[in-house]
């Protein structure tokens, strides 16, 4: 994997969907550095040139960040902050980007959580619609543009703990999947108003306890979940239409699994990352494993595609890094160790790892650089064409040939007669 | 018309015809390429080259003067030169150095003698020389941000037989065209121009192959346009753009090639339809067709 890029923090966060993205990162809860420090911050970096656009302290700690597609006025999108306080905060991407004031960009501040905020997500469908979660199964549902009356989704029918991941549906708009601490995964409606179904998957080394879970890019039926139990860190994949199983079981993660992307404009890609500190390539259509990358020096605890720059992927770690990387790299691996800058620091010492290079053969293209026709002139006027059947993976050539370029229009008449 | 079918296990991403017509070389997913003998009406496989690790997306025939070589790119991040001597055909030569995909692979006018160019998903093109005595010396350098989709060479001009410059197009994810020219004194490449005009990725470019009253570059795009470009002939070297057809294509435009004569544009989109287009007298464009089977 090329390195694109590595932003040194402990934090999590969101790509823009940009096609030149940015991320956001925020100071993430539940960590410290060397220091103790209880210092947050919030930054915007523009991952291609490595410049920070934007870099803010603020006062709390976050669980989760999410940036939507740019809607209405706010043409750069929004930008939405889970708080560990309870509070979920509002920006305008493209007021901190040109006035670099926090207090000028805040579109919102709510206090409806009772517990920490844990997971959001905007609605791919709808942007101004966002899901929040928190602890106590807290989940809510708000509409952007009228930010102070959040609904609950409804009556749950599986018992809620601390709600970890929230997901919208990429398919259908009402409809959304939580997982967290009680070890099922939700499907919600909002037009039901109630939880329609969940999911649970014990094997023969024990329950998994499902806390993320991800949508098929175009199938509305179609969805993945992953265990974080270290006992089993499987990844499962699942057509609604029956619950009862899991459709393909994916082993590969020696540790619980934390983070799930589906890749939007590739179905056979699936990135999963985890306490075994490892990020993984899958193909969830066949349910095989298509690589590794390199591993962290602590848990890898989110993993994302780039929405609008699937080339490029985001990970970041408890190790104190965001490591932004391509999806390929053909180059022979290298044998590299990752060091902290000062050996006598003992909190660097323990974090230090041997990195083991990836086992990496992704022969599986990604679907965005497979054309589906072809065509080349050569001698004498032949036209040689291809065409793929994307489905069934055949494929047929054609040569024709124009006699000379006076004639095209009667010769390609005489051809579609 | 001759139509093959089944010729590989997977996807067929290119099939190209060699300098007299005779032979087909094809590439696919399955990590293979064939080579086809055509006459008439009959196609034989005559053989397979296997030695991608990945898919395969384009071929290139040398000239004839050159022997009998063809060169793929694939997925693997990998050139590789092929050659037929005595029937026999074996990979002569590897070239391996991008990060990632190959996506597009030329020969250059013969003139220049056996330069090839490639176009990388990690954002850079190289072009190679091989030189008579067998070493080569690839130049590469950064052309587009996240990746280089196409590249297509500028013809030679003949009537500037003692001022030849290499120069050629380049497409890529950054929703641009550039145009580079061969600085000798740096031994490198350096931006001629910028074609602004896409939306999104720009898949496919064709520079014309023959010298008209003016240059022309076709560049087809993810955002569903073909737009063509002609330089000015003010001496001002200003590149003027046109777009195919005022409406948009229904899905993506894969590809765009220029007949020999460079007056026949032969466009492929995800709708699987191929149209051709010429320009009228009055320098617009209008359809000359399209190709159905």
């Amino acid at each position: 994997m090329v390195k694109v890029h590595e932003i040194k923090s402990t934090s999590t966060f969101a790509w823009s969907s940009d096609k030149k993205p940015l991320l956001v990162t925020g100071t993430v809860a539940g960590a410290v550095d060397a220091n103790f420090s209880s210092a947050s911050t919030l930054e915007i970096t523009d991952v291609l040139t490595k410049t920070t656009l934007f870099s803010t302290s603020i006062d709390a700690k976050l669980h989760a960040l999410d940036w939507s597609a740019p809607f209405e006025s706010y043409t750069r999108g929004l930008i939405a902050g889970a708080f560990e306080n309870g509070i979920v905060h509002l920006w305008d991407a493209a007021e901190l980007l040109s006035s670099q004031d926090l207090a000028k960009a805040i579109v919102s501040k709510s206090e409806h959580h009772t517990g920490p905020v844990r997971a959001l997500q905007f609605n791919p469908l709808q942007p101004y619609v966002l899901a929040t979660t928190g602890s106590r199964g807290e989940i809510f549902v708000w509409d952007t543009k009228k930010l102070s009356a959040p609904f609950r989704p409804g009556q749950a029918m599986s018992p809620m703990e601390d709600v970890t991941c929230v997901a919208w549906n990429n398919s259908v708009p009402h409809i959304f999947a939580t997982a967290g601490s009680s070890g099922f995964a939700s499907i919600w409606d909002l037009k039901a108003k109630r939880e329609v179904l969940h999911l649970s998957y014990s094997g023969a080394s024990g329950r998994a306890n499902l806390a993320t879970v991800a949508w098929h890019p175009t199938q509305s039926t179609k969805l993945v979940t992953a265990s974080d139990n270290d006992g089993t860190p499987l990844i499962l994949t699942w057509d609604l239409r029956n619950a009862n199983a899991p459709e393909k079981i994916m082993e590969g993660h020696t540790k619980g699994v934390l983070s799930l992307d589906w890749c939007k404009q590739d179905p056979e890609l699936l990135l999963s990352s985890g306490k075994d500190n490892c990020t993984s390539l899958w193909n969830p259509i066949a349910g095989t494993k298509l690589g590794e990358y390199p591993t962290t020096a602590n848990w890898a605890f989110k993993t994302r595609f780039a929405p609008a720059a699937p080339d490029l992927f985001a990970t970041a770690s408890f190790d104190g890094t965001i490591s932004v990387q391509t999806l390929q790299d053909t180059l022979e691996p290298v044998s590299t160790r990752v060091k902290s800058t000062n050996e006598d620091d003992f909190w660097s010492q323990i974090s230090t790892t041997d990195t083991q290079q990836p086992q990496f053969a992704v022969k599986q293209a990604p679907r965005w650089l497979k054309n589906s026709v072809a065509v080349s002139f050569g001698f004498g006027g032949k036209l040689v064409i291809v065409k793929n059947n994307m489905d069934d993976k055949t494929a047929k050539i054609v040569l024709a040939k124009i006699p000379s370029s006076d004639e095209v229009r009667s010769a390609t008449e005489k051809l579609s007669s | 018309m001759v139509t093959i079918g089944d010729a590989h296990d997977d996807l067929i991403h290119d099939a190209v015809l060699d300098y007299y017509g005779k032979r087909l070389a094809t590439c696919s997913s399955d990590k293979t390429i064939k080579i086809f003998e055509v006459d008439g009406d009959k196609h034989t496989l005559v053989e397979t080259l296997r030695g991608h690790d990945g898919p395969v997306w384009q071929v290139s025939w040398a000239h004839p003067k050159f022997g009998i070589i063809l060169a793929s790119a694939s997925y693997d991040g990998k050139v590789l030169i092929w050659q037929e001597q005595n029937g026999q055909w074996s990979n002569i030569a590897e070239h391996a150095v991008h990060q990632s995909s190959v996506n597009s692979v030329s020969w250059a006018p013969h003139e220049f003698g056996a330069v090839l160019l490639c176009a990388s998903s990690d954002g850079t093109v190289s072009v190679v020389d091989f030189k008579d005595d067998g070493t080569t010396s690839p130049i590469v350098f950064k052309a587009h941000e996240i990746g280089v989709n196409a590249a297509s060479w500028a013809p030679v001009d003949t009537n500037k037989k003692d001022q030849q410059v290499r120069r050629f197009v380049t497409g890529g994810c950054d929703d641009l065209a550039k145009i580079w020219r061969f600085d000798a004194q740096a031994n490198t490449y350096i931006q001629e121009a910028i074609l602004e005009g896409h939306t999104d990725w720009v898949r496919d470019v064709a520079w014309s192959p023959s010298l008209l009253l003016r240059s022309y570059i076709a560049t087809a795009s993810q955002d569903h346009s073909v737009i063509v470009w002609t330089q000015k002939s003010d001496g001002s070297g200003a590149w003027e753009k046109q777009l195919l057809q005022a409406e948009k294509f229904p899905d993506v435009v894969w590809r765009a090639s220029w007949s020999l004569s460079g007056n026949v544009l032969a466009i492929s989109g995800g709708d699987n339809k191929i149209t051709l287009w010429k320009e009228n007298l009055k320098g617009a464009w209008e359809s000359a067709g399209e190709v159905e089977q």
